[in-house]
């Protein structure tokens, strides 16, 4: 069956991705944020350039491709997301 | 005993809607989430809501003196809990059920003009109960397909304040019954079962991020 993601659930799963799949320092490439986001190039696109203007995650030049670590703002986002899930799930919702 | 009962059900239900009001604005405020915001207007409406009663009750205890509650004050407090109720329904959905034509949206909140007071009440009784009933088997629903315990809780938490709500329409039938005190009981074992699970979730790590807002 088909699970259908909210925004707040990809924006989620894409700051989980940068805080605790990655090895690499440097941070993550696009390529690999769209594999394990699952969503198109242009909707990541927007929702990368949103996280970074909000300060969530920080884009980084490593020998000249563009690169996306999570920020300190990035990781209390991502605390009160999971905290806030878990109430939200209490009312068989999502947020 | 009535009043008794009727002061701890309007007490229990402000703190407990007011609880969870203030979790949902922190989220909200954390999160920016529109489910949040939604929950948020929820809880606040059934707190202000049982708020309005309660503090009817005490005007009419200590002011007043009246032996019997301002009709409006009880319509009025029951009105802005069904608000919230909708909240929470309208939460998981319900729009959908809801006429597109405007010509039935007016018709359907036209005949409130034409009954008294007493009958708005049944009227907002029998609406919550719809929308709480609506709730709980969304909630259970959602336990399913989750298996998150909280949700039994919370399903167990709107179906006891449905049937709650149910048994104080009722007992206008049987006014001399015990019927209306037994509905007050089941509403606070309601509102109890519906903040076990809030209760449990841990705020103290929650850090307000004033760029997130």
């Amino acid at each position: 069956m088909v699970e259908y993601r909210t925004h707040m659930k990809i924006i989620g799963d894409i700051l989980s991705t940068t805080r605790d799949e990655l090895r690499d320092e440097d941070g993550a490439t696009v390529t690999y944020l769209i594999r394990k986001a699952n969503i198109s190039h242009s909707r990541i696109s927007r929702i990368l350039k949103t996280l970074v203007s909000q300060g969530l995650l920080e884009q980084v030049d490593v020998q000249g491709s563009n690169k996306y670590r999570i920020s300190q703002s990035g990781r209390e986002f991502l605390q009160a997301y999971y905290t806030f899930t878990t109430f939200a799930d209490n009312f068989g919702l999502t947020i | 005993m009535e009043f008794l009962l009727e002061n701890i059900l309007n007490l229990v239900g402000f703190l407990v809607g007011l609880a969870i009001g203030i979790m949902s604005i922190i989220g909200f405020r954390n999160t920016g989430s529109p489910t949040l915001f939604r929950l948020t207007i929820a809880f606040f409406s059934i707190s202000i809501g049982f708020f309005v009663i309660w503090a009817g009750y005490m005007v009419e205890d200590f002011v007043i003196k009246s032996g019997n509650i301002e009709r409006w004050i009880q319509t009025l407090g029951i009105v802005i809990q069904t608000v919230g109720y909708f909240f929470i329904a309208f939460s998981h959905s319900i729009k959908s059920f809801f006429p597109k034509s405007k010509y039935f949206r007016t018709v359907g909140i036209f005949p409130l003009f034409l009954v008294s007071s007493v009958q708005i009440e049944h009227i907002f009784r029998s609406v919550s109960f719809i929308l709480l009933a609506y709730g709980a088997i969304e909630t259970i629903l959602s336990y399913f397909e989750n298996k998150n315990k909280g949700a039994i809780s919370v399903a167990v938490g709107l179906a006891l304040l449905a049937l709650g709500e149910f048994l104080g329409w009722y007992s206008f039938v049987f006014p001399e019954s015990i019927l209306y005190s037994v509905s007050m009981i089941i509403k606070i074992g309601g509102l109890i079962a519906l903040f076990i699970p809030v209760s449990k979730i841990p705020l103290t790590k929650i850090k307000f991020d004033d760029s997130l807002e």
